[in-house]
């Protein structure tokens, strides 16, 4: 694993090409993203979970997950949700331009401890984002337990990252399932909560790990049916997100209480998260 | 005495003017408006030294300035986003008369900037700084170093301590670079003797005594720590609050900051790093404006807690180090001094 930049270097991103621009759906592009500094670039990697922090032109920096695999190396993949002033500048930006990165930072997945369990995953919309470098990694070290992918979206268009679902629908040992909170003609799959798709799963909660990533309401909802199945509160994970400045735990703006999400997260369990005042829990 | 030095007060300007040669000099001097400001001195002759008075500022922004270039950018065309760093010179510094609420506050701030990540700006400034402190005989009026343990004497982290012995200082060095001071400058410095030793320990003991307010920090931290404060307290708290910013821009340990892009021209500009307050409502509000923390009730309890639990269960110490200033500038009423005693069930 490569150090993130240089202690005199802390704060000035390198320079990052986009190669390719991936439009998922309406709100969501993918920027598929290489190093100018050719050596920089092959020695680069990072674990599935940690977050680059992305520089725009006169916007200034703001976190965004990983959602490629270190397996695909030469290229990293940011999945960026068109939200506030520096990702709507981003998304106005085309293959050939130049953006600032620094990173990679956070604690990553516990991607050892994965690796002998059964995995359900569980996101909705952009959630998917950091999962999809969970999954795809699982898939490229040649995960031998059962793999459960639960993904709900807004409607049948705002499916976002359709070549990854579709590829995990036809590998063998992979149970994928989306649903759609509202449906659209020519929409013939589920309709309503990703929580209604737990029905169609067999999970075995003690032999089995749970990642969840999405917005809080659905975070709430998804930890509740969790519960209730019988997940322990060690084996469910989840990823943080918050305004960041530094990316390196010192302005302090990704604070929980004691913790920084930048440097403790963005990867939490929920057992570590229970002990902490967290929004997303408490509604 | 080993180790003990008496400096004449008669010597201390010659002392400070040979120092100055080789140093950048900063210490309290009181300007044309009576105001006491810790400054860099150009002329030793020309200045009024300010050691009676707690200087208003705080060593802070001598190396974590208010606001800062962290770098340029040029962006001529879509495909030429460059990033330069501009180098600053920092010339050897020597800060003198550091009170130790401040010397407090500035290793509480080395760890800040070194602890997660090595933080270039921060540690460029540090380097190659000279602390000369000064203990402090007599408490100001909002002064608790006393409750935070670090005052009104301090015995480590300096380079040179000085105590005012009335005609003379009595000398400590605890870092190299004092020690190297006093061997290069022997002809200012005489060996103590057991009576200035006794006269140092007796003016300990009496500006222990001479704090005007009790300030039951522990107390509040354990009812923090155990969730016992009255919701009214931070509702009270919240309301009074005018959400100024204030306290954490005074404050000698407050270390929050953002950091934003200032375009500067057509295709360029400068990514800024500023002091932010953690009190604010944008402190933690994400895009799309979804925010985390109900900044309007919860911010100032964020910062006590902080100080106070967080910080203090981390390091065994919280990191407020009882100056007072907050006191001073909260026009709101809504200080820290004032939060631990309604959290101790004293009438303020």
């Amino acid at each position: 694993m490569t150090m993130p930049n240089s202690p005199k270097d802390l704060y000035r991103p390198r320079r990052a090409e986009i190669r390719e621009v991936i439009v998922e759906n309406s709100q969501i592009k993918t920027f598929v993203l290489a190093f100018v500094d050719r050596a920089h670039n092959g020695s680069f990697t990072y674990q599935p979970g940690q977050f680059m922090m992305v520089s725009v032109p006169h916007c200034g920096e703001a976190p965004i997950s990983i959602s490629s695999t270190p397996a695909d190396s030469g290229t990293i993949h940011l999945s960026v949700r068109r939200a506030g002033i520096l990702t709507a500048a981003l998304h106005d930006m085309k293959q050939g331009d130049m953006v600032g990165l620094r990173g990679p930072y956070g604690r990553p997945f516990p991607m050892t401890a994965l690796a002998g369990s059964d995995l359900l995953f569980v996101a909705g919309g952009i959630g998917l984002a950091p999962l999809r470098s969970v999954i795809n990694t699982c898939l490229a070290a040649g995960h031998d337990r059962r793999i459960t992918i639960l993904y709900g979206s807004r409607t049948p268009s705002d499916i976002a990252f359709q070549g990854d679902l579709a590829s995990w629908g036809q590998t063998a040992g992979v149970n994928c399932l989306l649903t759609v909170d509202r449906s659209e003609p020519g929409w013939e799959g589920e309709v309503g909560l990703v929580t209604g798709l737990f029905a169609q799963c067999a999970l075995e909660p003690d032999e089995s790990k749970a990642l969840v990533c999405g917005p809080p309401m659905m975070i709430r909802a998804v930890l509740a049916q969790l519960a209730d199945r019988g997940f322990a509160d060690g084996n469910i994970i989840t990823t943080m997100e918050r305004h960041m400045k530094c990316g390196v735990g010192i302005c302090r703006h990704c604070h929980m209480d004691d913790k920084l999400v930048c440097k403790d997260g963005p990867v939490f369990t929920l057992e570590e998260l229970k002990r902490l005042k967290v929004m997303e829990l408490r509604g | 005495m080993k180790d003990k030095y008496i400096l004449k007060k008669d010597h201390l300007l010659p002392l400070l003017r040979k120092l100055k040669k080789k140093h950048r000099l900063i210490a309290p001097l009181q300007n044309l408006h009576g105001d006491t400001l810790f400054t860099e001195i150009d002329q030793l002759d020309n200045v009024r030294l300010d050691l009676a008075n707690q200087p208003q500022n705080s060593l802070k922004r001598f190396f974590f300035p208010q606001q800062e270039v962290l770098f340029t950018y040029r962006n001529p065309t879509s495909d030429s986003y460059r990033f330069e760093t501009a180098a600053e010179e920092r010339p050897p510094s020597l800060y003198f008369g550091v009170r130790p609420c401040d010397l407090s506050a500035v290793l509480y701030m080395d760890v800040v900037f070194s602890k997660n990540a090595r933080d270039p700006h921060y540690l460029h400034r540090r380097q190659n700084t000279i602390l000369v402190g000064l203990n402090c005989n007599a408490p100001f009026a909002n002064c608790f170093c006393n409750a935070t343990r670090n005052g009104p004497f301090i015995d480590f982290g300096f380079d040179l301590q000085l105590t005012d012995l009335g005609d003379r200082f009595l000398v400590e060095f605890d870092r190299s670079q004092g020690q190297e001071i006093i061997r290069e400058w022997q002809q200012f410095f005489a060996a103590a003797d057991e009576t200035d030793v006794k006269a140092q320990y007796q003016a300990f003991l009496e500006a222990r005594g001479r704090f005007s307010q009790q300030v039951h920090l522990d107390l509040a931290a354990r009812r923090l720590a155990d969730d016992q404060v009255p919701e009214s307290v931070w509702q009270d708290l919240s309301m009074r609050c005018q959400d100024c910013g204030g306290c954490a821009y005074i404050c000698p340990t407050c270390t929050c900051f953002t950091i934003r892009d200032r375009q500067t021209g057509d295709h360029e500009g400068e990514r800024i790093r500023s002091w932010d307050a953690c009190t604010f409502s944008g402190f933690t509000r994400m895009a799309g404006d979804h925010n985390p923390v109900d900044r309007q009730m919860r911010g100032i309890e964020k910062r006590f807690r902080h100080k106070l639990q967080f910080d203090m269960e981390k390091d065994n110490r919280p990191s407020c180090v009882g100056c007072g200033r907050c006191v001073n500038i909260c026009f709101g009423g809504t200080d820290i001094v004032l939060f631990i005693k309604m959290t101790c069930g004293e009438n303020p």
